[in-house]
Parts: structure tokens; C-alpha cells; sequence
């Protein structure tokens, strides 16, 4: 038997529910309500976007200023919702063997490309092709053996071994493998053409300067759903066109937003917020759940090693003074390493947060037989939430009797520290996990399994318990086991303090008043935004 | 005239050579992974090392150096990491920008310099000199990110009268150039004309003391003259020798511009480059930058034989 999935109305929430069991056909009903449908077209939107973007190759890119256009000029197979659960998007419709080793995609029809190709399984087959030689997360087609094309709209996939999680893997918006024409599948990388099938197509892109994108006429929207969803659903172009304009200065994207120059930015510093809520001209948005502020030890050098040491240090935090600091007071409080908002969240582990009992740290201290040795906290000034947890954490640290001290160097340079094994030059790694969160747990907790788990264990072996619920993650066949697994891997993770995630940042967004729909997501979405005349 | 030129040409050759390898060595030795600036923030060690292995970053150095000069014998500078085109192509499609900014600074900053310190000169301490004396003291001090700001304000927030940022090109709307290119190019002179303002003043001051000056002016010739022919000329040999430097700093100085107003040029790229360790863009980008500064320098010594029959290059 075949268990098949696709998206109807009630599709969505079905599909993400049977996607660890599969159960039964799910019928492609139409939808129950009438689809959005622009109440105003036209007009030229200019979005402030801080970030430079040096390509629009999103199967070579995982930066977020790179993925921030190309999402509204490409789409996949399958994406995530709102929720961050998958959908089908270019797939009408999918099914799994029932031995688990193929995927069976039944493809839209009607989807043409930006240059006016109709897309076929041949395009899918060559985007896939693309990916697997040059794609930044290869790694996702790792258990596939190949792919087929039967028919015009039937693409098939044959894995080597199962994978439950096939398709949450395939569904990430990190690195989506975007379907493009099959004539760019040899394209170099950081070179693809930009020609996708989504509502908007690439009209003008300058590097350091600005992107336009313009409405794809001939774009067909997903029927299946009534309304945009995460980075699928019903989309529709009702603005003429988008500028991503980089404006990289805060204070300016600022002031663009005043005079109507800008009419969306993002990242909204602090200081002006209240001054943005104030003026009737703006609407704030702010976007919970950006990212999860974290500290990593370094457990392959003394005393970081000591579990003792490092739960002495976990007690010695007080969560709300480094996030405040982190943040600009901009943050949210919770455990773990999921947000709050998604299904995988626990709090298992919770006993370890936010402490900040100096007493019983320096108990634990004691114990752990401390000397006074040096700590070095390895941090870096291009991120600033970054620096400022490392310097609260280093003044709590100081006050429980540890003699904390800072080492700031750039991203790049912290990175690579932080992955030499055995290294002896640091002890607490400052970093910030994103994208990886929203995905689900599956991707956020690869950061602490081998190879290369961020708390660095000795010779890079991390700890048997955690590989083991790991393990567990990525093979129970039900999204209840893995979620078990899930909850008891960052226990795990917490009691033996491998990770210090100390809360998640909120970015706040801007539009003008008269933009209307504009939702505030992992990308700023232009599909269903409208202005008001 | 020509062959000076060309043995100075010449000359450059080994500075070009040395700054090359200077670079190319620092690259090396900062610390830093490109695979990890690439990456992004949440990729994990496995993707890293796949980006390194893609990119042969795991080659040794003597073997990369051998590749970067082979290439550049050829005419190569390789490719950028980040966008994946032709450093020369990336560089020539920036460095325009900000050549075009720079030129439209170096002609305010001459014209705010000059005049203030010519009149400070010429009206030494009186409230005028005082003045002029003050505002370029003012430009001195003024941070050129502080002032962009304080321009923003006025004269977008408030008055509304020119664009906060971005970049219109020349050839595609003159007038879009102008208004876009004003606020950056007046943030980028001001420091400049300050400096040049102080040193004009100077020099001309000791040049008004000239015996020659004294004797045209008890000939009788009008001021104008005596300022204009005989002062200002002799004293363009030591303020040709700052601009060749004004003409360096306000390359350099388009950094901090160019991030302030969104301007999509050579020194916005370069710092992206190094930031991101793209190690051919900021060797590559670094050596034409370098090249474009002494073909500069170059211009202005074969200036002062213009400016100065006594010096002779023979």
C-alpha cells in the first residue's frame, strides 16, 4: 500500500500530523472558502534590508539576505507553513512507498517558469541534479540513490536506506533546493540564473545596491490553499514591484522609513522603536523568535571538562540581564532549544534555567575544585547580542569568583576557534542559532551531535547518551518517538550543561501604514501585500 | 616627458609586486575561515568543511601563492568567493561608484579648501581668517559618519529636499546622481577641505611674504593678479602634493560613506571582502585599487614639471 499526501484546505494541518505515520490517501478536496484575492494592485514597494547580498543562488547560499529575495522569486517541491510545518508547494500532491524508499511527487500543472517554460519532472530532476553537485546542504540527498522522471509531472525519488525524516529534510527553507529550468542545472555556483516560478520574477539585481522584482504575470497560485502560508500556500502579486534596497546603517533605514522612501525595513534598533510606534505613518512589527541566544563550552580543555565547573557556571546566570543586554531589552525567556510556538517545544530540562543562585554556584565551584585559572569567553563584535551576553555573562561569572575574561574576535575567526578540536585557547563559544530553531528539532540539534558537536568534547566523541537519543531523533518512526527522543536529548543536553541557550531575540519590522498584509515571518514575504490607495 | 612617464610606470611594477604578496600573506595570516563566513550563522561543521574542500582552502600556502601569481601573470585575478564572478569584473563594476563619488568630493573639497584658505590668507587675523579658520577646524573634528547623519536629518527627515541613500548612476539620470551623490560627497569633503583649507592658508601666507610678491605689488599690479598669477602659483606645488594625498583618503575615507548611504562601491565591497575573508577579491580588488593610486601619483609628478619649469625630469 502507498500512503499518499497532498494539500487540500484541511490538507495542511493533515499533512503535518501523518507525516511521521503516513496513514491513508488523503483526498485533494477543493478549498472551503474563496481564495485571497488583492483588493488593490499596483504600486512600487521599496524594502530597507540590512544585510549586503552577493548572490541570489539560494541552493549556494544559506545567508538570510540572499534568502530574503530569492523566496519570493523561487519555490520548491515541498516548503514549510507558517508554523513551520510541511506543505507541498510546486508538488500537488505525494506519496511514500510502503517499503519507505521511494517518494512519489505529482507535479502542479499549468506552473510555467519566469521565462515562459512550462515546468516539468525533467526541471525538477535537473534542479535536483544541480543540488546534489553543488547545493550548500548536499547532505539532505545523503540516503537518496536517485531520482526518476516516469512522466512530464510525475517525479520520483529512491532512497537508499529510510529515513523518516526524509521529508521535513527536503521541506527545510535553509537551503531549498528551488526548482529552476533545466538549462541552468550547469550553471557555477553563486551563477544560477534567476528565473523560478514564483509570484515575482528578478527584473534588476546589483550587488551591494539593490534587487527589483517585478509581478510574474503568468504566476499560478497553489489552489489548494486559500491563503499564504509560511513560504507556500495561495500567493499572488499584487504590487508591481519590490525593491530589496540594502541600507546596511540602522539609523538610515530609519530615516528612510520616515519619509516614505522605504516603505518596509527590517530590524528596527531599539532606541527608535518608541519613536516608530508614535508616528502614525508606521506600523511596528515585531518578529518573536529570531533567534536563540546561546554559549557553548568547550568541554575537551579544564576545567570547562568538569561537569561541576560547568554547572557551576549554569547556576551563576541570571537569563534576563544577558538577554536584556543581548537584546535591548528585546527578547523573550525560554528552555531549551525549540521557541515556544512550535509543536517540538519542551521545557524538559527546565530545572538548569536561569538560576542565578551565586550561593550555589559557588558551591559547585568548590567542588568542582576550581583554581582560579583564567576562563576564556570567545566572542566577537559583528554580531552585537553576541558581545554583549559574553560581557554580562562574564561579570556574573566574575561575581560568583570565576576569572572570566573576553576574547573578541571577528565571526569568522571565532567560528574557526571554536571548531579546532581539543582546542586549549577558549572555553565558552557565543553564538546564535536561527534558522536551524525554526526548522524543528531535528535541525537544531545536529549542532550538538557529531560530527562536530558545538560543545566540542575531547577528539570530537561526543557523549554516548546524547549520540543515543540523536540517534533516536533521526530513525523512531513516529513523530511521537522522535519527540520523545527529542525532549530527552536536551535534557541531557541542559543537566550536563553542554549548552547555555539563554532565550530568543525579537527582530522588529517595519511598514508604512498604508502596506497592508504584511506579515511578519522568517523572510519578508510580498505575496499578498497590497498598498492602500 | 614621455619616457618619465613610462619609467615611472615601470617603477611601480615592484611596488605593485610587494603589495601583492603583502596581502596576500596578511590573508593568510589573520585568522579567520571564508568556508564560515559563507556558511552563514547556522551552518554546522559538516557543511563548513564541504564549503572548504569546494573551494580548495585546504591547499598548502606555497601552492595557493603559486596559483595567485601564475594567475595574475596571466591577467587573472581569480574569482570572488562570495559572488562567484570575475574579480575584475566585480572590482571595475564597484570601483566606478565610488571613483565617481571621490571625484565629485575632490572637487568640493577644492573648492571649500582653496577658497577658505586663500582668503584666510589673504585676510589673516581678522574675523574672517578667524572664521574660516573655525569651520575648517570644524571639519577636522566632525566625524564624516556623525555629519551624514546630521545631514540625513535635516535635509531628508526634516526638509525633505534630497533621497536618505541609495544610488542613482550618472548615465542612467544625471540630475538622480546629483541628489543622491550630494550629502555623501559634502560628508566625504568636509574633513578634506578642512585640511586643505589650513595648509592653503599656510603656504600662502608664506608666499604673500615673498620678495617677488613685494616687488609685483610696488609695480603696482592689481591684486587680483598678484594673488591669482603670482601668489597661488607658486604656491600650488606643496597643495598638489596634499591633493595626490586627499585623492588616497577619500578612497579610503568611502567606506564608512558608502555604508551610511547605501552607495554600492569599491570600499563598501573591499570591506565585505576582508570581513567575509574572500581572499581573491581583497587581493585582487586591493592590487587595482593600489594600481588606480599610483597611476595618480604618477599624474601628479609629472604635474609639478607642468606647474614648475625649475622642475626638471630628465
Amino acid at each position: 500500500m502507498k500512503r499518499a499526501l497532498t494539500t487540500g484546505c484541511a490538507a495542511p494541518a493533515l499533512l503535518a500530523a501523518s507525516l511521521s505515520i503516513l496513514p491513508a490517501i488523503l483526498p485533494a478536496g477543493p478549498a472551503a472558502a474563496a481564495p485571497f484575492a488583492c483588493p488593490s494592485r499596483g504600486g512600487n514597494l521599496v524594502f530597507g534590508q540590512e544585510a549586503n547580498v552577493n548572490s541570489l543562488d539560494q541552493m549556494t547560499s544559506s545567508t538570510i539576505s540572499t534568502r530574503n529575495i530569492a523566496m519570493n522569486i523561487y519555490e520548491s517541491l515541498v516548503t514549510r507553513d507558517e508554523n513551520n510545518k510541511p506543505i507541498a508547494e510546486l508538488a500537488e500532491s505525494f506519496e511514500e512507498s510502503a517499503d519507505r524508499l521511494a517518494y512519489t511527487f505529482r507535479l502542479r500543472q499549468g506552473i510555467s517558469f519566469h521565462n515562459g517554460k512550462p515546468m516539468t519532472s525533467a526541471d525538477v530532476a535537473a534542479s535536483f541534479d544541480r543540488y546534489k553537485r553543488i547545493g550548500l546542504q548536499r547532505s539532505t540527498l545523503d540516503n537518496v540513490a536517485g531520482w526518476e522522471t516516469p512522466d512530464p509531472a510525475t517525479f520520483v525519488i529512491r532512497m537508499s536506506k529510510v529515513q523518516p525524516t526524509f521529508i521535513e529534510a527536503l521541506s527545510s527553507f535553509s537551503v531549498p533546493i528551488v526548482i529552476i529550468p533545466a538549462e541552468h542545472k550547469d550553471d557555477a555556483p553563486q551563477q544560477l540564473r534567476p528565473v523560478g516560478t514564483g509570484p515575482f520574477r528578478l527584473v534588476e539585481f546589483v550587488p551591494g545596491s539593490h534587487a527589483r522584482l517585478a509581478r510574474f504575470d503568468n504566476y499560478r497560485p497553489n489552489a489548494a490553499f486559500e491563503e499564504a502560508t509560511g513560504f507556500g500556500g495561495y500567493k499572488q502579486a499584487c504590487l508591481d514591484t519590490v525593491t530589496f534596497r540594502i541600507v546596511t546603517e540602522a539609523s538610515a533605514r530609519v530615516a528612510g522609513l520616515e519619509t516614505g522612501e522605504l516603505q518596509g525595513v527590517e530590524d528596527i534598533p531599539t532606541q527608535s522603536v518608541e519613536a516608530m510606534r508614535k508616528n502614525p505613518n508606521v506600523t511596528v512589527l515585531p518578529l518573536k523568535n529570531w533567534w536563540i541566544q546561546i554559549a557553548l563550552p568547550n568541554t575537551a580543555h579544564a576545567p570547562t571538562s568538569n561537569l561541576r565547573f560547568r554547572q557551576a557556571v549554569q547556576a551563576a546566570l541570571g537569563m534576563e540581564d544577558i538577554m536584556d543586554a543581548a537584546t535591548d531589552n528585546n527578547y523573550t525567556l525560554n528552555v531549551g532549544f525549540q521557541y515556544p510556538n512550535q509543536p517540538s517545544y519542551t521545557d524538559a530540562g527546565k530545572e538548569t534555567y536561569n538560576i542565578n543562585d551565586p550561593e550555589r554556584a559557588q558551591k559547585l565551584l568548590r567542588e568542582s575544585g576550581y583554581k582560579g585559572e583564567p576562563i576564556v569567553i570567545l566572542t566577537n563584535r559583528d554580531y552585537a547580542p553576541m558581545y554583549n551576553a559574553a560581557l554580562v555573562m562574564q561579570q556574573q561569572m566574575q561575581a560568583v569568583g570565576i576569572k572570566a575574561e573576553l576574547k573578541v574576535v571577528d565571526w569568522p575567526t571565532s567560528v574557526q576557534m571554536s571548531q579546532k578540536v581539543n582546542s586549549t585557547e577558549w572555553h565558552f563559544f557565543h553564538s546564535g542559532w536561527g534558522t536551524q530553531p525554526a526548522l524543528g528539532a531535528l535541525a537544531t540539534m545536529q549542532f550538538l551531535a557529531a560530527p562536530g558537536a558545538n560543545y566540542r568534547p575531547r577528539d570530537d566523541k561526543p557523549d554516548p547518551e546524547v549520540e543515543a537519543a540523536w540517534s533516536d531523533m533521526n530513525t523512531k518512526p513516529t513523530e511521537a518517538e522522535r519527540n520523545a527522543a527529542f525532549a530527552r536529548m536536551q535534557k541531557l543536553v541542559l543537566e550536563r550543561a553542554y549548552a547555555y541557550p539563554f532565550g530568543s531575540l525579537t527582530k522588529v519590522q517595519a511598514v508604512r501604514a498604508n502596506v497592508q498584509n504584511f506579515r511578519p515571518f522568517r523572510i519578508p514575504r510580498f505575496s499578498n501585500v497590497w498598498i492602500k490607495p | 616627458m614621455i619616457g618619465v612617464a613610462l619609467r615611472r610606470v615601470g617603477s611601480a611594477v615592484p611596488v605593485l609586486l610587494l603589495v601583492s604578496l603583502i596581502t596576500f600573506g596578511m590573508m593568510r595570516l589573520i585568522p579567520g575561515d571564508p568556508a564560515a563566513a559563507i556558511a552563514g550563522l547556522s551552518a554546522t561543521q559538516r557543511e563548513i568543511e564541504q564549503i572548504r574542500a569546494d573551494l580548495g582552502l585546504d591547499e598548502p600556502f606555497l601552492m595557493q601563492l603559486l596559483h595567485w601569481y601564475g594567475g595574475l601573470l596571466q591577467g587573472d585575478l581569480g574569482r570572488s568567493i562570495l559572488m562567484g564572478k570575475g574579480v575584475v569584473a566585480v572590482t571595475f563594476e564597484r570601483l566606478p561608484v565610488t571613483l565617481g563619488l571621490s571625484a565629485y568630493a575632490l572637487v568640493l573639497t577644492l573648492i571649500i579648501g582653496l577658497l577658505a584658505g586663500i582668503v584666510a590668507a589673504l585676510r589673516q587675523n581678522t574675523a574672517v581668517d578667524q572664521l574660516a579658520m573655525m569651520f575648517a577646524m570644524i571639519g577636522i573634528s566632525v566625524p564624516n559618519f556623525f555629519l551624514g547623519l546630521l545631514m540625513i536629518i535635516l535635509f531628508s527627515v526634516r526638509l525633505g529636499w534630497l533621497p536618505t541613500g541609495g544610488y542613482i548612476p550618472f548615465t542612467e539620470d544625471p540630475l538622480g546622481w546629483l541628489r543622491s551623490s550630494t550629502m555623501p560627497a559634502i560628508s566625504l569633503a568636509m574633513l578634506q577641505a578642512g585640511l586643505l583649507a589650513r595648509i592653503t592658508r599656510s603656504t600662502m601666507l608664506e608666499v604673500m611674504r615673498q620678495d617677488y610678491i613685494r616687488t609685483a605689488r610696488a609695480k603696482g599690479l592689481p591684486a587680483r593678479q598678484v594673488v591669482f598669477k603670482h601668489a597661488l602659483a607658486n604656491a600650488l606645488i606643496p597643495i598638489t602634493t596634499v591633493v595626490g594625498i586627499i585623492i588616497s583618503l577619500l578612497l579610503s575615507g568611502a567606506v564608512v560613506t558608502e555604508a551610511l548611504f547605501s552607495i554600492p562601491g569599491i570600499g563598501g565591497l573591499l570591506t565585505q571582502a576582508v570581513l567575509n575573508r574572500d581572499y581573491p577579491l581583497v587581493q585582487g580588488g586591493l592590487l587595482l585599487v593600489t594600481a588606480f593610486l599610483v597611476l595618480v601619483n604618477i599624474g601628479i609628478d609629472m604635474l609639478y614639471a607642468f606647474l614648475d619649469p625649475r622642475v626638471r625630469y630628465e
